[in-house]
This record gives C-alpha cells, structure tokens and sequence, in this order.
C-alpha cells in the first residue's frame, strides 16, 4: 500500500513542522478556549446543575470539549494545508515526487491524527487538573480520537481541493461541523431534551461521536457504544475513500 | 541505439474544446541539452506538465530512459527534476529544509541527503540563507534555490522553465555557466525560454511549438544557418 515510505513519512513531519510553526493558530487557541468553557458553563453555570450521567456537569463537559477540537482541529489542519498549497502551487513538489494517492491523503491523514492526539492529550491535562476527571478507557479514547481525526481530515482534504478560496473552506465549518457539533451532545445529554430532539439527534453525526468518546470517561452513553462507534467508523471509511478518489484522479491537483 | 532521456510520441492534450498540445511527437537523447521554444501559450508548459505527471495526457505517451510516465510513474518522475517559472516553495520550511524535504518526498533521506543538500547550497551561493525562509531571497536567490531544489535528488534530466526570466545580466551568465557545467556532467537538460540568445548559446538542438503543434525540431547550428534565431523564429511563428 505505502511503497515510498519515506516520502510518506516526509510529508507527517512537513504537516507537524507546519502546524508548531503556527502554535498561536492551532495549539494556544483550542486550550484557551477549553478553559473558558470549563469555567463559564462547567464551573460556574455548572454549580447548578446536580449531576449528568453520574459525573458534575464540568466533568460531562470535558470529553465533549475534547471532541469539539478535535473536530476542529483536524479539518483545518487538512483543508488549510491543502488549500494553501494548491494557492501557493507548492503542492506541487509532491505531486511531481513518486508519490502515490494514498501516500498523500494518508500523510494528511496521520499528520491530523497527531495533532488530534496531541491537542486532546494537552485538554485532557487540563481536565484532569481543574475538573478533577480523567478517562476509564484509555484504548476507547485514542480510537474515538484516531476515527474522528480520520473522518474530519479526510473532509478537510476533500474541502481544501474544492474550494476556490479560503472562504469556502470555512463554509463546512461555519454552517455544519460548529452547530452540529453545538447540538450533538457537547453541552447536555440527550436525556434532557424533549423526545422529538432527542430523535433528530440520531441523524446528526456529531452525536454518535462526543457519545463514543463520553464513554472513554463515565463508562456510559445515551446509546449502545457500538452503535455509536460503527457509525463513526462507516462515516470514517466512508471520508477517506472520497479524498482518496478526488487525489488519485488529481482532481483541482492535475490538469 | 541507446534510450532517448524523453521520448514523446504523439502527445495530445485538450481542455475541454480547447487544443493546448496537438499531437507532437520527439525525442531527446541522454545527455543533451534541448531547447523547446514557442510563442506564449504555445504549449510548452502543458507539455512540460505532461512530462512531470502535473498534467493528465488526453492521448499519446511519455518516455523518460524508457519508463512511461503513466505505467511506471514512479521509476520516470525519479528520473526528472523540474524547476518551474515561479516560485512554489514551501513557506514552512528554511531553504535548507526545502531541500532536504524535496529529497525526502523522492524517497531518499539520512546524513548523505544533507550533505548533498548543503553541497547545493554552497555551490549555488546560499549557504548563507540556509536557516531563513524563501521569502527573504532576492529574486535571484529564489531562481538559484529553484534549480537546486530540482537537483537535490540527483535526477538524469532537469527541465528548467524559463530559469532566467526576470533575472539581470550577471544572474544569468551565472546561471549559463552553472547549466553547462550541468550538461557536461551528463545531466541531460531540457530549456524553455523566451531569451532566443539565451536557447542559441545553450542549446545543441531546438524545437520550435507553436499552437500545440511542433513547427521545428533540429540542431542548432542547422536550424539557425548564416542567419540568427530569432529571425528564424520570427519567419516559422509567424507563418
């Protein structure tokens, strides 16, 4: 599958000097606003609330704020990266090196995983000193992690060889992937909204997502995990075959 | 008879309705240094593109040392370097790093890279600039870097696209220099320029595109006779 192995691994270590050499961007930004999270709802609207599936409402909020970044981060990462080197035509560089398809979209890929994994991991920090709150399964929170980071790196490579300018790109976050993601269980368990939401929520993908991940924490979710995890998984699969077609057929790459 | 550097057999490339490359057919032996010339739009750079796999071909075939650049893409684009008109280099990166990154994406890494990488450097003049960004070179910086980034993983044949333009005398009589020392190496060298003095001091052979098609392929010194290239230019373009 990877022949050119360190080319592919050439193109990771590219994607992580470019993500650290805008730290302001991309690391500060998903912590800060964690903690402004945590402290507004979690620790002082919180106070009000008794207990959300057995934990304090900072300690719910805590693995949903991880997958609101984790969401965020990956897409941008992709999309950015990609948008911005068929702008630049540095893209180019790979595309004339003896690179396949899947030696691209999985260098883009793995390079958003890392970043996932590494923001989570500094949030996780962060819940575990103020919030007091830790995951319970370690394996089901990196899998969660690596899926979704998957799933919305892939969307961000489809989204960056689309778009036409910087404002596209934001056109997925702005009006999907941010009120989804509002919606899909970041703030308040399923439980609490009236039966007819509860039932739209199924269809909204963010919610199989913060669900799966939520139970790397309390050990519970408001569906079977399984569930939850198959649909994360077929969404994953489901993104990458289409960044990998739209690469491979050189789509907005090759003339 | 040995394999050609690049073999084009029949080369058609459309957009849409539109006709860029229109069935030209040539060759370039190893170790030549081979002028392709043609008025803007004329199709030298889709044809280039084709060569590097930046273009898809509609129809016909690409050899570079025999390895088609559709069926085995991976053993002929190793066999190429390009060094493009403008400047794409990675913003992320120092120019050291360009290099070393370029060789990385061919699949070559580890100490011999670096040291190939600062050898480039040095003998184009920017071992000073090693740790800065591209963006702080003068223009003739950048169009150094340009040709040795598309040397850095030792490629048999280096296109060079328009590699002088906007470059001021002294540049480009340093560039001349280092191309020939290129060539003499063994490095087989494609050209295209707009700079027809430029094509008749480098070049031993010169094809002339014109609207897609091929209106000229021969050495220099036949092509040009008692006259100049650019009145031979002028007379075939103008046709």
């Amino acid at each position: 599958m990877i022949v050119n192995t360190v080319g592919f691994e050439t193109l990771v270590r590219r994607e992580i000097v470019r993500t650290f050499s805008i730290i302001n961007q991309v690391i500060w930004p998903p912590v800060i606003q964690t903690l402004l999270y945590v402290f507004v709802f979690g620790l002082a609207l919180g106070s009000r609330i008794q207990n959300v599936q057995g934990v304090s409402y900072a300690q719910f909020l805590i693995p949903g704020l991880i997958m609101l970044q984790v969401i965020d981060q990956t897409y941008s990462e992709s999309s950015s990266s990609v948008f911005q080197g068929r702008f630049m035509n540095s893209i180019q560089e790979l595309l004339i090196a003896p690179l396949s398809a899947i030696e691209i979209v999985l260098g883009y890929v793995v390079a958003g995983v890392v970043r996932a994994v590494f923001i989570a991991l500094l949030i996780t920090v962060l819940g575990i000193v103020f919030v007091h709150t830790a995951p319970t399964n370690w394996w089901l929170y990196l899998l969660t992690i690596v899926l979704v980071a998957v799933l919305f790196s892939s969307l961000g490579i489809v989204f960056g060889l689309l778009a036409e300018k910087f404002d596209h790109i934001a056109v997925l976050t702005t009006f999907f992937i941010t009120p989804l993601v509002f919606v899909g269980g970041v703030f308040t368990s399923m439980a609490f909204l009236p039966p007819v939401v509860q039932k739209i929520s199924l269809v909204n993908p963010m919610f199989h997502m913060i669900d799966a991940f939520r139970y790397s924490y309390t050990s519970r979710g408001d569906e079977p995990l399984a569930v939850a995890l198959t649909v994360v998984v077929v969404l994953a699969a489901a993104a990458f075959t289409i960044a990998l077609r739209m690469t491979a057929a050189g789509v907005k790459l090759r003339a | 008879m040995s394999i050609p550097a690049l073999k084009i057999d029949g080369l058609v490339k459309r957009y849409g309705d539109f006709t860029a490359v229109d069935g030209i057919s040539f060759e370039v032996a190893e170790g030549a240094f081979f002028g392709l010339l043609g008025p803007n739009g004329a199709g030298k750079t889709t044809t280039i593109n084709a060569i590097v796999g930046l273009a898809k071909i509609t129809a016909g075939s690409i050899a570079l040392f025999g390895h088609d650049v559709e069926r085995d893409w991976r053993i002929a684009r190793r066999q190429v370097g390009l060094a493009p008109q403008e400047y794409n280099f990675d913003r992320y990166l120092n120019i050291r790093d360009v290099l070393i990154f370029q060789a990385g994406y061919y699949g070559i890494k580890g100490a011999a890279v670096a040291r190939r990488a600062d050898m480039l450097l040095e003998r184009f003049g920017l071992s000073s600039k090693a740790k800065q960004e591209y963006t702080k070179l003068s223009g003739g910086m950048k169009r150094r870097l340009t040709l040795a980034r598309a040397l850095i993983h030792e490629p048999r044949l280096v296109i060079l696209d328009e590699p002088t333009a906007g470059v001021d005398v002294e540049l480009r009589l340093e560039l001349w220099s280092l191309l020939r020392e290129l060539n003499t190496n063994g490095t087989t060298i494609i050209l295209t320029t707009h700079y027809l003095e430029e094509a008749e001091e480098l070049c031993d052979r010169i094809g002339i595109i014109q609207s897609g098609k091929l209106i000229a392929l021969e050495e220099t010194q036949h092509l040009i006779g008692d006259g100049s290239l650019q009145d031979i230019f002028l007379e075939l373009t103008r046709r």
